[in-house]
């Protein structure tokens, strides 16, 4: 019994130790894998993105010149975003906010690919 | 993976690995002793735990990305690098940790209640332990000293590591040889830090995984993690195979649960730390 009086003197004269969420919302940390977010005027439908997700998340369309992100089934492990030759992928730090149902990103690919000197 | 090239890796690479696999030991033997106390009702010391337990989440996602899937290695090193503000931030916090888990752990183990509950609760003889196959702390609470870190694996060679042993193989005995285990496991991070060589974070990779097989154990938290891969040439794997420590645990709650108590099931179930959805690879 003694031995845990210190900690239970600590626990009701300290505050709560949990944050009012949402009322108080911690910033990200800098390092952290939030979400991924595409960039429709760089991306030139390469797919290597899509070649190389482990979650199938992305599928490239090359009629309808789409990309469709399925952000439910993207488990944020960046490989996409190292894999990107133009740069249209980033990672951002924040976490996604929940949703209720699962969402599909549709993307219209504007950028051109940069022409081989022949 | 590396073994089957093989690679050499750079001494930073493995010191990084170390502190990786050191932090997610910290974490999972906080959740276990939470989640011990959880087990016999004693819920506001499960809370406590698991307090001190988001200090650590909160290291692991400032420097890999993500709390508990950390997904930091690659083939050929790691992705993140640990810079000097992140250095002194982990040695801030790991300090904390320790003293208020002390004060904690001290509460748990002299409690004459939770002796009550645990100690000569779910005995594994060295024999049985041995015989079952046990790995991890189960194996080490009956009194055999089996640690795969003394393989010398990533950089263990070069800190100063003994595994813990007890010999009693009760309840009671593997929640000392985990308690002890989590203030080894910031000791072994605080040492790395310290002696944290210069160095490449990765390295360059050419080709597809040769036709060769590789073994490769590690000592995960809950024991003994075993990774079998073999190439052929292409991009694709041949095979690979994992052996995770909570499926050579398990033949052992077959042997504590027969004649025990209805209320010491989940204590006894809980005492080799099970991960089921590990088990299902």
């Amino acid at each position: 019994m003694p031995v845990m009086l210190p900690t239970v003197l600590r626990n009701l004269l300290d505050g709560p130790a949990t944050r009012l969420y949402p009322m108080q919302v911690r910033e990200p940390f800098q390092n952290a894998r939030g979400h991924v977010v595409f960039n429709d005027e760089k991306c030139t439908l390469c797919s290597v993105c899509a070649l190389r997700c482990p979650a199938d998340a992305i599928d490239i369309d090359k009629e309808s010149r789409t990309l469709s992100f399925h952000p439910a089934r993207c488990i944020v492990c960046e490989v996409c975003v190292l894999g990107c030759p133009s740069d249209a992928i980033t990672l951002i730090s924040k976490w996604r906010t929940p949703f209720s149902r699962k969402p599909v990103e549709v993307h219209e690919a504007r950028g051109k690919k940069p022409r081989t000197p022949m | 993976m590396e073994r089957l090239w093989p690679i050499d890796l750079t001494p930073r690479i493995n010191y990084l690995r170390t502190i990786w696999s050191e932090m997610a030991r910290t974490h999972s033997h906080l959740l276990w002793l939470g989640l011990l106390a959880d087990a016999f009702g004693f819920e506001s010391m499960f809370m406590q735990f698991w307090r001190i337990r988001e200090k650590v989440l909160d290291l692991l996602e400032h420097t890999t990305g993500h709390r508990v899937i950390q997904s930091v290695n690659i083939v050929g090193g790691v992705r993140r690098d640990i810079d000097e503000l992140q250095k002194r931030m982990i040695a801030n916090v790991l300090a904390e940790v320790r003293k208020e888990s002390q004060s904690l752990i001290k509460a748990l183990i002299q409690d004459y209640t939770v002796k009550k509950r645990t100690v000569g609760v779910g005995v594994l003889t060295k024999e049985q332990a041995v015989s079952l196959g046990c790995v991890g702390p189960t194996l080490r609470a009956s009194g055999v000293s089996e640690d795969v870190r003394l393989t010398k694996y990533h950089a263990y060679g070069e800190l100063n590591f003994e595994p813990i042993v007890e010999s009693s193989g009760d309840c009671y005995a593997r929640a000392a040889v985990r308690a002890r285990e989590l203030f080894q496991s910031i000791d072994l991070q605080l040492e790395a830090l310290s002696k944290l060589p210069e160095g490449e974070i990765a390295v360059k990779v050419k080709g597809n995984p040769p036709p060769n097989e590789a073994v490769m154990r590690t000592e995960a938290p809950r024991g003994e993690l075993f990774y079998y891969a073999k190439g052929n040439g292409t991009r694709k794997l041949e095979r690979m195979k994992i052996r995770t420590p909570t499926y050579a645990n398990l033949p052992a709650v077959l042997v504590l649960l027969p004649g025990c108590q209805l209320a010491d099931v989940p204590v006894n179930v809980l005492s080799i730390d099970p991960c089921i959805s590990c088990t299902e690879r």
